[in-house]
């Protein structure tokens, strides 16, 4: 049988090493994955949902209980972004504690940043979509955020929700979705998946400091990519099964202002870390500053950091670049107890 | 059967349940896009009180479309939807003329001139107890 | 490799069966499209079984989330209930309004009648402002017996009494324990208050403390009804359940089981006429003394007026009456609620001094008359004192006079 067109995308053969699980969890592939579920599953709710405030929320719960197989639709659209954001953030690990952010790949370390944040945008854009009750504190307090920068807040407030007050937010909220933040990704994840290609493939020691020399087909690695495939897709039917989105009463803008502030108001899972640090102090340093100076912070590392040791790149936990996993490490932890802290 | 090979076995055994997948996934998908979220059309009409329409009238109901006619024989209606491809008829000296390809009815929903090919339909129009019209699509 | 994408390709499509089997399980939606309202609702894909509410309220016309709230296109109760107005009783008074009113239904103007809830949130019933100002005055809280305060705030910009508003009583603000206690024990019989535990006061709240008879109902489910004919058995809920003891600032609750409504159920230093365990409550006392008649009234006295000569007149005058010639009196819309007399135009029927329709009693050729029981259906006839060797004094006409004769001892 002639290889196709997919077999073709895949370089004709590729160290073995670089093709075992172990070596990258396949999270960087599980991530390309899951975003072609949630453009596939996004079109198919496009069909029903109604990007107006009157309309919004009672489309969802047409397609959560109407429409033929929209619960399924909509829990694998919901399940396979919040597994996005995990994936990706252990493909980000990954990366560090594999040293796999050197030279030439410093570029693309820089790509993958980018996709990791537009991830979050896209995250945070289409909670926003459900237009219910719980959405209203999340939006109100994200954009006003926005408005704390100095010089720029104001507008970049208007562009992120199309005027000066909310009533608006929805239907820019949804072109930025659909469209600005996807047409984006899309870009940037061609170019970053370009780069890998062009920069050697998946981390390891150059051949000449390579320990194992054995190699596999592209035929092969397509097998393992399409066996993975079907792992995360029973598993996200069976989150979709079991687990439904969450979905409450629909929201409007003047009745959330009258009405007084609910017992707990959380933000989506991914910001609680945020929104714990903005309990703290002022918006702009603890909402804005803090978050930016980590994301600059993590940017910079492989330009900051001594480069690894060729012959570390690609092994886990190498010593050559001990600090950088340190710091991440730490980082990483700090996220995570804020997130937990905040219930 | 020929002999067929363990691995061969296999990758039917794989391709198989594939396809199959992806046949339940396609169906799946047909009866996702086949679903109407808006109500219903309304088939039944209140024209209001029988005065209204005086013996001989012919009214055209705008929002229907139709004609109510009031004969001898009582209340009867004919569709005003051209039944070529779904204009709305207007009135002309003989009867109704489509303005979008030119069909023509007489004065009875007979079709006078083409492409239309069939009679427009008689519509069933009740009396109530209170004296009320109703028209029925169906 | 080789067998596990075998094995996992017989997974997934496994999953795919299972995603279809667990799809056609689901019960299909049922669409009901309210007249009124012409939205799409869901509810009785799951409540296909409750009764309809009543022959005024029928679920083609009014659908279920007009009166309840709740999420019309949700299939899962949880999101479906989470926006119902009132917990399962939208009645209750804090959210009647949204859920009774509209100037078409129950929160109308005075002139075509349909100022029902105004009514009912200034009535006595409802704001207990006698019984709070009665026991403020005792303890010394206030000067008079004048109503200052009331359950919860209520304003009567039109006042016919004099009692233009009330101010929310708020028993942790009085200085007298007394008064405090009274607020922590005995506020627990007006209809937004709920009840007090125990089968025997079991009631809803709102419109529904009267017009949802629990009693009809042998199991403790709550009735998905209303109803105007009203048993006497529902006014117990919280009429004749036991005493005040004003030095301990308590209610001392009745330990029996009452079956006999004579020898068992009213209190024992009570007498009553035959009419009195016989009737129901609602069969005399009329639609303004029940539920107000939209004005702040200090005290239950100032509303109540009915007497025994009402229906059966005096021996210097007939009970007032009134020939029905109007189709669209109101008695005849009382009788369609509740069809026991099958009013016809020209049928005379018994008026109170207020101009209250007594329209289950009406008027026979004969001039004697009949009276149906608005609960049981029963009939029964009476004549008018005019003509009979009754020996009141017309000047007389408090019950207990006419008790002296006509009462039966327990």
């Amino acid at each position: 049988m002639r290889p196709s067109f997919f077999h073709h995308l895949h370089p004709p053969t590729i160290p073995a090493a670089q093709a075992r699980w172990r070596h990258t969890l396949g999270a960087g592939g599980t991530a390309v994955f899951l975003m072609l579920v949630i453009g596939v599953t996004g079109i198919l709710e496009m069909f029903y949902y109604a990007p107006n405030p009157q309309e919004a929320a009672l489309s969802v719960q047409t397609i959560a209980y109407h429409v033929p197989f929209g619960w399924l639709i909509r829990n694998l659209h919901y399940w396979s972004a919040q597994a996005l954001i995990v994936v990706s953030a252990i493909h980000f690990l990954r990366v560090i504690f594999t040293a796999a952010y050197g030279s030439p790949r410093r570029f693309n370390y820089l790509l993958g940043l980018a996709l990791f944040v537009l991830s979050l945008m896209l995250d945070f854009t289409g909670y926003i979509l459900r237009w219910d009750v719980d959405i209203y504190y999340p939006l109100l307090t994200g954009t006003n955020l926005i408005k704390t920068i100095p010089l720029v807040g104001d507008f970049l407030f208007r562009i992120a929700v199309g005027g000066d007050s909310l009533e608006t937010a929805l239907l820019r909220f949804y072109t930025w979705h659909i469209f600005g933040l996807t047409i984006l990704i899309v870009i940037l994840g061609f170019w970053h998946a370009f780069r890998v290609r062009r920069d050697g493939g998946i981390a390891v020691p150059p051949p000449t400091l390579r320990v194992h020399t054995e190699r596999i087909s592209r035929n092969e690695l397509v097998r393992r990519e399409v066996l993975a495939m079907l792992i995360v897709s029973i598993i996200l039917i069976l989150l979709s099964i079991f687990f439904p989105a969450p979905i409450a009463p629909a929201m409007s803008v003047r009745e959330a202002v009258r009405e007084s502030v609910p017992e707990s108001v959380y933000a989506p899972w991914f910001f609680l870390w945020v929104q714990q640090m903005l309990k703290w102090g002022d918006p702009l340093t603890f909402g804005v500053l803090i978050p930016l100076g980590i994301l600059t912070f993590l940017a910079i590392i492989p330009y900051i950091f001594p480069k690894p040791a060729d012959a570390d790149i690609g092994n886990w936990f190498p010593k050559s670049n001990r600090a950088a996993q340190v710091i991440v490490g730490l980082i990483g932890l700090f996220i995570l107890i804020l997130t937990l802290v905040n219930k | 059967m020929t002999n067929l090979s363990r691995r061969d076995f296999l990758k039917l055994v794989r391709d198989g349940f594939l396809y199959l997948s992806g046949a339940l996934a396609f169906v799946g998908f047909l009866r996702f896009l086949d679903y109407d979220p808006n109500p219903a059309q309304k088939t039944e009409f209140d024209l209001g009180l029988a005065e209204k329409y005086p013996l001989g009238s012919r009214t055209i109901l705008p929002d229907i479309p139709a004609l109510l006619i009031h004969a001898e024989s009582g209340f009867t209606a004919l569709s005003l939807t051209c039944t070529h491809l779904g204009c709305t008829l207007e009135p002309d000296t003989e009867g109704f003329t489509c303005p979008c390809h030119n069909s023509r009815f007489d004065a009875e929903g007979k079709v006078t001139h083409g492409p239309a090919a069939k009679p427009l339909p008689a519509l069933r129009v009740e009396l109530t107890p209170e004296n009320r019209l109703t028209l029925h699509l169906t | 490799m080789r067998r596990l994408l075998p094995l996992f390709s017989f997974l997934f499509f496994l999953t795919f069966l299972l995603v279809w089997y667990l799809d056609a399980r689901q019960p299909d939606p049922v669409e009901l499209i309210p007249t009124l309202t012409g939205q799409p609702e869901y509810c009785i894909t799951c409540h296909a079984d409750l009764p309809e509410i009543s022959p005024s309220h029928p679920v083609k016309t009014f659908g279920c989330v007009s009166c309840h709230g709740g999420e019309r296109l949700a299939l899962d109760a949880d999101l479906a209930h989470s926006t119902m107005r009132g917990g399962a009783n939208p009645s209750d008074l804090t959210v009647v309004e949204e859920s009774c009113g509209g100037s078409n239904c129950h929160s109308g103007s005075e002139a075509n009648d349909r100022h029902h809830i105004q009514r009912v949130m200034t009535s006595i019933q409802s704001t207990y402002a006698g019984a709070i100002a009665n026991i403020r005055y005792t303890f010394g809280a206030q000067p008079d017996l004048n109503a200052r305060f009331g359950i919860y705030t209520v304003t009567d910009e039109e006042t016919k009494t004099g009692i233009k508003s009330l101010s929310a009583f708020d028993p942790a603000s009085e200085e007298n324990s007394f008064i405090q206690q009274f607020g922590a024990n005995c506020l627990t019989c007006h209809i937004n208050a709920a009840p007090r535990e125990g089968e025997a006061y079991a009631r809803q709240t709102g419109c529904a403390a009267c017009h949802s008879p629990t009693s009809l109902s042998s199991s403790e489910e709550k009735q998905h009804s209303l109803t105007t004919a009203i048993p006497y058995a529902q006014c117990n809920t919280c009429h004749n359940r036991g005493n005040y003891d004003l030095r301990t600032m308590t209610f001392v609750e009745r330990t029996d089981q009452p079956t006999n409504r004579l020898q068992d159920y009213y209190q024992p230093i009570a007498q009553f006429t035959k009419c009195e365990y016989t009737l129901d409550c609602v069969d005399c006392h009329t639609r303004n003394e029940a539920m107000g008649n939209g004005d702040l009234h200090a005290n239950k006295k100032d509303i109540q007026y009915i007497q025994c000569k009402t229906c059966h007149g005096t021996l210097d005058e007939l009970p007032l009456t009134k020939t029905l010639t109007d189709p669209n009196d109101i008695a005849f819309k009382l009788d369609f609620l509740n069809p026991i007399m099958d009013l016809k135009l020209g049928d005379t029927i018994i008026i109170t001094e207020q101009g209250e329709p007594i329209w289950n009693a009406r008027q026979l050729s004969d001039g004697t008359f009949e009276i149906v029981g608005k609960a049981t259906r029963e009939h029964f006839n009476f004549r008018p004192v005019m003509g009979t060797a009754c020996e009141q004094n017309p000047n007389e006409q408090e019950s207990r006079y006419c008790h002296e004769c006509h009462a039966v001892e327990k």
